[in-house]
């Protein structure tokens, strides 16, 4: 397995490509994270958030089932997120390195750090109205304001997860 | 049939987008603590020519009047503007993004590359999202 990603200068552009791709073929603007709205609107309608019109989101689970596939395909060619640990721009030092078990970061020892990041992972999405696809990708290329906002909230919260928690779960 | 090659096209486009981020590594939690560490410029990289890239297909969509395949003008709506919501959420999910790795694109590409990781994931981001349906009408916004 190459551990070499894919040149930033490459697939930067091809990542943004996928909005007019969706906009000129689908009239669809970019986002993921409704995909979790819907699915539990199929699942339960009592609270009223959950009471829509769930259609307009149905693509958005569509596209999400070919992300899974995705990931399938690799595994099934025996891609391993762990593979990833050697660095692309070096940590200087092994400064993060030495948090993270030998069996790596993607090990179910760490089963909880999964399990509250989701939860964060999913609120935050809703509260915030969209995730890195719908804000950092589709909402700056349209110089959104709310986008704007919200991708300054997605780096200060990461940020405070890198420095403040992260180096105390290890 | 219709509607059978409507969710193959999304399926498609999914995998399209999935391959390049997989093939980016930006799914992958080292990628992106090397991005908070400012160890590397991969993911700035990444992120910057993704959004020149979009911001640049809008102006042209937009100079040339350019029409969708079904020959419908593109309509770009903005999201509501709500700073408290946006800045206050977007911190939570910032939070989230940086303890996994994950946001929501590589939470579902996980789900295929390590079910069991990809599982926890997707159970706490539903159980995220209800607690989001509960409290939404006590929160600022």
């Amino acid at each position: 397995m190459k551990n070499e990603p894919l040149a930033w200068y490459i697939a930067g552009p091809l990542i943004g490509l996928i909005v007019p791709l969706l906009l000129l073929l689908k009239e669809k603007q970019f986002g993921i994270s409704s995909t979790y709205r819907f699915l539990i609107s199929g699942f339960t309608k009592k609270l009223g958030y959950f009471n829509y019109n769930r259609e307009q989101d149905a693509w958005q689970f569509y596209f999400a089932i070919g992300l899974v596939l995705t990931g399938l395909f690799y595994n099934l060619n025996g891609y391993d997120l762990n593979a990833l640990k050697t660095t692309v721009g070096g940590f200087g030092g092994g400064d993060v390195m030495h948090y993270v078990s030998t069996s790596g970061f993607y090990d179910l020892s760490n089963w909880a750090i999964f399990l509250f990041g989701g939860v964060l992972i999913g609120f935050g999405s809703r509260y915030s109205n969209g995730c890195t696809a719908g804000h950092c990708i589709m909402g700056m290329s349209q110089f959104s304001l709310t986008s704007f906002i919200a991708t300054i909230g997605f780096f200060i919260g990461g940020l405070i997860a890198t420095y403040f928690i992260i180096p105390y779960l290890f | 049939m219709k509607k059978l090659l409507n969710i193959a096209s999304f399926i498609l486009l999914g995998i399209y987008f999935a391959t390049v981020l997989t093939e980016a590594q930006a799914i992958s939690w080292y990628r992106i603590q090397e991005m908070f560490y400012f160890k590397s410029f991969h993911m700035y990289g990444l992120l910057g020519s993704a959004i020149a890239t979009g911001a640049l297909s809008l102006w042209i969509i937009k100079k040339f009047n350019i029409k969708s395949v079904n020959h419908n003008p593109i309509e770009v709506k903005d999201k509501p503007f709500q700073w408290k919501a946006n800045l206050g959420g977007g911190i939570i999910f910032g939070l989230g993004w940086g303890l996994t790795g994950a946001c929501s694109a590589p939470l579902f590409i996980s789900l295929g590359i390590n079910w069991k990781i990809g599982i926890l994931l997707l159970i706490g981001a539903l159980a995220g999202t209800y607690l989001y349906g509960i409290l939404k009408d006590k929160l600022p916004h």
